[in-house]
């Protein structure tokens, strides 16, 4: 038990601290991976606390997203590399303001909240994976259908807005 | 025990991996060409250029030589030589060896040089390309298995190989697995002749050596995946079953070294159409057929 607790609060403060390092370096390369770093720690945190399937899966997904969201930083950023040591933050007043309520709300939550009693036993690694699978099947089913069409239609709209439009060569504009 | 044993196995492995390759692309079998060629790299001075992202260059190649070896922790070679039957296993493979991808954007991107950050952000296109065909095969496997467990998965074959049962996801994997080890033809990241090595061109040294280290674990691991995967893992007649094991992952490394010989280098955006056109409907496919199969005939 303890060296669970050990290493949840292990992995916390990693994920905490690569969160901070998101906005202490200028470049944008290495913020996107502290970002990344910072959520596998956090996928570290639920295999502490045997969520095998959750924790593998937070770790798998990270990986891609977090690279693909470097590349988009280095594409529209003007100093991705931070070499010109540009300051990237801005309303710094009402940041800190959002940033310490929301800190404040999560202890006020995580303290106050009726989380009822601790289970004793829990179901092995491979009936989690059951139960999920169940559960994405049956009860979550229409949300999770609705959130995979919502991104599915935001990436092809995404795209869509991207593409350079081609410009048709028509059988009137060739002079025929 | 189990561990050490492991990744002697694998070192091993890597070792033949590296002579198989030099066999094949220059005729020559050396069977100490890579114990040579790897002592040299150590004796070398292992330059840092200038103003590199110093962790990123100093992390890039270990972290790929980990993800390998991490992936290979739930690959069984016998029923019993196994470091950890996770119950995830199947999917645990998955993200280990999303972290070569990472591993190559650091080496990329740390050294400060054109031809390695143009060679990482290739293989950022690349695993666009072939993401989906490493994890729609797979789930076809698990559909009949029945489970995640990578043990399981080579039990469920005992009566046919998932190679015959389910014949076009083995070749989606197989070319994925071609693509994520950046094996020929999909190796614009370090192609030799055109971006002077990418990804690999600012490494000297010692870190050169585990950059070239981790990729020949990552063959290697790949193989053995195709192996447990669909060609039914240790089991096979007469022989042991570590035998059995050594010979399908040595003759699908072979395989796959000597398809990549006969072909032109794929351009990633080519490989991206290909995928996305033609693969990912194939994927699709190939986990509708196995579904109705694993009711008709389980």
């Amino acid at each position: 038990m303890t060296a669970q607790m050990f290493f949840i609060g292990f992995f916390g403060l990693a994920g905490v601290w690569f969160g901070i390092v998101v906005f202490r370096t200028y470049s944008m390369v290495r913020s996107a991976l502290a970002l990344l770093f910072s959520q596998t720690a956090l996928g570290a945190m639920f295999l502490s606390m045997q969520a095998e399937f959750l924790g593998v899966l937070q770790i798998m997904m990270m990986a891609t997203e977090m690279s693909i969201m470097a590349i988009f930083m280095v594409m529209f950023m003007m100093d991705p590399g931070g070499l010109g040591t540009m300051d990237m933050t801005h309303q710094k007043r009402l940041s800190l303001i959002a940033g310490f309520v929301s800190f404040v709300a999560a202890v006020l939550v995580a303290l106050f909240v009726d989380w009822g009693p601790i289970a004793a036993t829990f179901p092995d690694a491979a009936q989690q994976t059951v139960d999920l699978g169940l559960e994405l099947l049956n009860r979550s089913m229409l949300i999770f259908e609705m959130a995979g069409i919502t991104i599915l239609t935001a990436m092809i709209a995404a795209t869509a807005v991207a593409i350079k439009p081609i410009e048709r060569i028509t059988n009137k504009s060739k002079g025929h | 025990m189990t561990t050490l044993i492991i990744i002697l196995l694998l070192m091993v492995g890597a070792y033949l991996v590296a002579v198989l390759e030099s066999w094949i692309s220059t005729g020559r079998f050396q069977l100490a060409a890579p114990l040579l060629a790897g002592i040299a790299l150590l004796g070398r001075e292992s330059i840092i250029p200038r103003k590199p992202d110093r962790i990123f260059f100093e992390v890039g190649p270990v972290l790929l030589l980990l993800s390998g070896l991490l992936a290979a922790a739930v690959i069984p070679l016998t029923p019993d030589l196994i470091i950890a039957d996770l119950a995830t296993g199947a999917l645990f493979i998955n993200a280990a060896l999303v972290y070569v991808l990472v591993a190559l954007l650091m080496a990329g991107w740390g050294p400060d040089g054109a031809y390695a950050m143009i060679g990482g952000w290739r293989f950022l296109g690349q695993l666009i390309a072939y993401a989906m065909l490493i994890v729609m095969p797979i789930t076809a496997v698990a559909m009949r298995a029945e489970s995640l467990l990578s043990s399981q998965i080579v039990i469920s074959q005992v009566d046919v190989w998932n190679i015959v049962y389910q014949p076009l996801g083995f070749v989606l994997f197989y070319v994925a697995s071609m693509a994520l080890a950046f094996l020929p033809p999909f190796d614009m990241m370090i192609a030799k002749g055109e971006l002077a090595g990418g990804v690999e061109a600012e490494y000297t040294g010692i870190r050169l050596a585990v950059f070239r280290l981790g990729r020949l674990v990552l063959i290697i691991t790949l193989a053995a995946a195709t192996v447990i995967f669909y060609l039914g893992g240790w089991q096979g007649p007469w022989l042991p079953p570590w035998a059995w094991s050594a010979i399908k992952i040595l003759a699908v490394t072979a395989a796959m070294l000597l398809a990549g010989r006969y072909m032109p280098r794929i351009r990633e955006a080519h490989l991206l159409s290909w995928c996305w056109m033609l693969g990912i409907p194939l994927a699709l496919i190939n986990i509708l057929i196995v579904g109705v199969l694993v009711l008709v005939y389980p």
